[in-house]
């Protein structure tokens, strides 16, 4: 009896469960501005998101297929598979997802809780994302809220090794990393609303999440054993959004302290620990004819940096310093260069069926540029056609990231069906 | 004689009320609902005939004053959501889900004459006048589709910041519904008609088609309101950020 009441139970929590499914088809090429060359990277040709409602519970899973013209070579990903409850006080979260923190928009400092996936690191919000396996807890109190958020491993960035067409070559793909002991990571961070104003706090405590080069063997004297992994990393971050007559300000700091913690005695692991902060500040404006208007001051200043590493071509030590110092986490545009200059607008075009965008980031601290145009065009409901032109002037000097970029300028067709 | 004078005052005030501000009063005041939801559908259409059609899942409280929305249409919308909070003594706030980039974007309320999701409705129209924030001139009576109206000439006061001038407002006299509305723009030309049908529910009147034409863009907005339910007992918790993180599943 028992028995049947539960089986029972349990087909009327099915029945009355919902179903939502949601994707998109998104063919996609990309050409040099230079040549007109296919620009042979990988990108996402489909995604399905599956969304399951019972009760207090919501089961989300979410996938991609991932496709490169050329090799008609498709690789399923499923970036997110996790499970959420509802209760009345906020809500729970486990399982592999994808978390998003901070307040401006693309760059963010203080979001580390996820690594990036290089292949797509153009693409905006969560689509250049790692899911990872996780739990989080996110209370609601009036105007205040409270997220903790637990990794129980460390999951480092997908970087683009051997590709010719990726714009940053990775002079080195590690054999190995260097195994983590205690690889748990967390993050707490709280938000206030205070009338016109929002200000979050936040604390993350994991590791880099680039690889960096952490010492070397000595004692295997047949061959230079290099070893790679990645340091401890710590931020503290700030953020607020604001309202000023109808400008709206949103800014984003975070103060990274990171340090090589690898100690073991018969390898030489290298002395490192450095202290940088990136912030963002952003400033949107909406015109009268409801185009948007957006400005973003992107920086990355290394304040300490001490240690020592070595040349892996000629093995002289190197001394690290605020210079030569690379950082390993927090937001890749702040990488680009030390300061620099977004600008964003859109608007709607041609009785509302285009849509127009531009973006120009400018290095504000050595010669170079990156201006691009892009527009959308819906043909009928659900379909849009989509282009877009990248296109990056940097100087001769070919240690210049702009420079290094300048034959990744590219146009972009896409074609997309949304269901 | 005092007395006569008094009964006439009392007489002719509740009988023939002759200010703007005291039918608006009438109005402010009429039988509403505590909560109403909603299914919404958006119909815009541009010059050209082009349409799109958007679902929204719609509840609210305290005559919208708390409001939380969903896309449930178009695919490339679904999920986006809206929470509107009016505040007296304060900035209203204003918060949008958007599911692409898992963030709740706190957006500004004070640029009230921009386009709610591309339709000819601005944040401004979504939002409830209150009485002391506008100037209220009642015009001469007209009478629309047989039915006899007010006619109101509603004036923002400059601190609000309104994008509008002035509104013409046909309000009908046996319902204090309002059921036509001519906005016009800070330059005082005609810039939005609009035209409300409204039908009972459980008592009350309440709004169920609305018709909005942009008249200096040739675009239109068709918001037809269907599965209205009243007094269905929203609590005030359901208005916060958390809830526009998931889709309801009534």
């Amino acid at each position: 009896m028992l028995s049947r009441c539960f089986i029972l139970s349990l087909i009327c929590n099915i029945l009355i469960a919902q179903l939502s499914i949601s994707g998109s088809l998104k063919p996609s090429g990309m050409f040099r501005i230079s040549d007109h060359s296919r620009i042979d990277l990988p990108f996402r040709i489909a995604e399905l998101e599956l969304g399951y409602t019972m009760g207090d519970f919501d089961f989300m899973l979410n996938s991609a297929v991932e496709y490169r013209w050329g090799e008609n070579n498709y690789v399923f990903d499923l970036r997110e598979a996790y499970t959420v409850w509802f209760p009345n006080w906020g809500e729970v979260k486990f399982g592999k997802q994808i978390h998003a923190w901070g307040i401006v928009d693309g760059n963010n400092p203080t979001d580390n809780l996820n690594a990036y996936d290089y292949y797509f690191m153009f693409l905006p919000g969560t689509d250049r994302k790692v899911g990872s396996l996780s739990a989080a807890m996110t209370v609601y109190w009036g105007d205040w809220q409270l997220e903790g958020v637990i990794i129980p491993d460390h999951i480092p960035n997908r970087m683009p090794f051997h590709e010719p067409d990726f714009p940053f070559q990775i002079p080195i793909e590690p054999s190995k990393y260097e195994k983590i002991d205690n690889s748990l990571e967390y993050g707490v961070r709280l938000k206030i609303t205070l009338g016109e104003t929002d200000i979050g706090i936040s604390y993350f405590d994991g590791r880099d999440r680039s690889f960096s080069l952490l010492g070397v063997d000595t004692f295997n004297i047949i061959k230079i054993d290099p070893k790679f992994g990645y340091r401890a990393t710590s931020v503290f971050g700030l953020n607020m959004v604001t309202f000023i007559d109808d400008i709206t300000l949103r800014a984003e700091v975070g103060y990274f302290s990171t340090k090589n913690d690898f100690q073991e005695s018969w390898f030489r692991f290298f002395v490192t620990e450095a202290e940088y902060v990136q912030y963002v500040i952003q400033f949107e404006y909406r015109t009268v004819s409801s185009s948007t208007i957006g400005a973003q001051l992107i920086g990355n200043h290394v304040l300490n940096a001490v240690g020592q590493t070595v040349d892996l071509v000629t093995m002289d030590p190197v001394a690290i310093n605020t210079d030569n110092f690379v950082p390993g986490l927090g937001t890749p545009f702040a990488m680009i260069a030390e300061q620099s200059l977004s600008i964003v607008g859109s608007g709607m075009f041609f009785d509302e069926s285009l849509e127009l965008g531009y973006n120009l980031l400018i290095n504000l601290e050595e010669k170079g540029q990156m201006v691009g145009v892009n527009a959308a065009y819906s043909l009928i409901e659900n379909w849009s056609i989509d282009g877009s032109v990248s296109y990056f002037k940097g100087d001769d000097n070919p240690q210049n990231k702009f420079e290094q970029l300048e034959d990744f300028s590219h146009f972009q067709f896409q074609l997309a069906y949304s269901f | 004689m005092i007395r006569t004078i008094f009964l006439l005052i009392i007489i002719f005030s509740t009988t023939y009320p002759q200010d703007g501000l005291a039918i608006a009063k009438m109005v402010d005041e009429r039988k509403a609902p505590q909560d109403i939801v909603s299914k919404t559908t958006m119909l815009l259409t541009n010059s050209k005939g082009k349409t799109r059609t958007s679902t929204i899942l719609s509840k609210s409280i305290n005559n919208g004053s708390k409001q939380i929305l969903w896309f449930l249409n178009p695919a490339d919308d679904k999920g986006v959501a809206f929470l509107k909070i009016e505040h007296d003594d304060k900035a209203d706030e204003m918060r949008m889900w958007l599911p692409a980039f898992k963030k709740v974007r706190r957006i500004s309320s004070s640029k009230k004459g921009d386009s709610f999701m591309g339709s000819d409705l601005s944040y401004e129209d979504m939002t409830n006048r209150a009485l002391d924030e506008n100037n209220y001139k009642r015009l001469d009576d007209d009478t629309i589709d047989s039915k006899a109206c007010f006619v109101l000439e509603v004036v923002p006061n400059a601190e609000i910041k309104s994008s509008y001038s002035k509104h013409i407002t046909w309000i009908e006299k046996e319902t204090l519904m309002a059921i036509r509305e001519e906005s016009y723009d800070r330059g005082g030309n005609l810039r939005k008609k609009k035209t409300f049908i409204f039908k009972p529910v459980s008592g009350y009147n309440v709004v169920s088609e609305i018709f909005v034409e942009d008249i200096q863009k040739s675009h239109s907005t068709k918001l037809t309101i269907a599965d209205i339910k009243v007094d269905s007992g929203l609590a005030e918790s359901l208005f916060q950020e958390k809830n526009l993180k998931r889709l309801p599943r009534n």
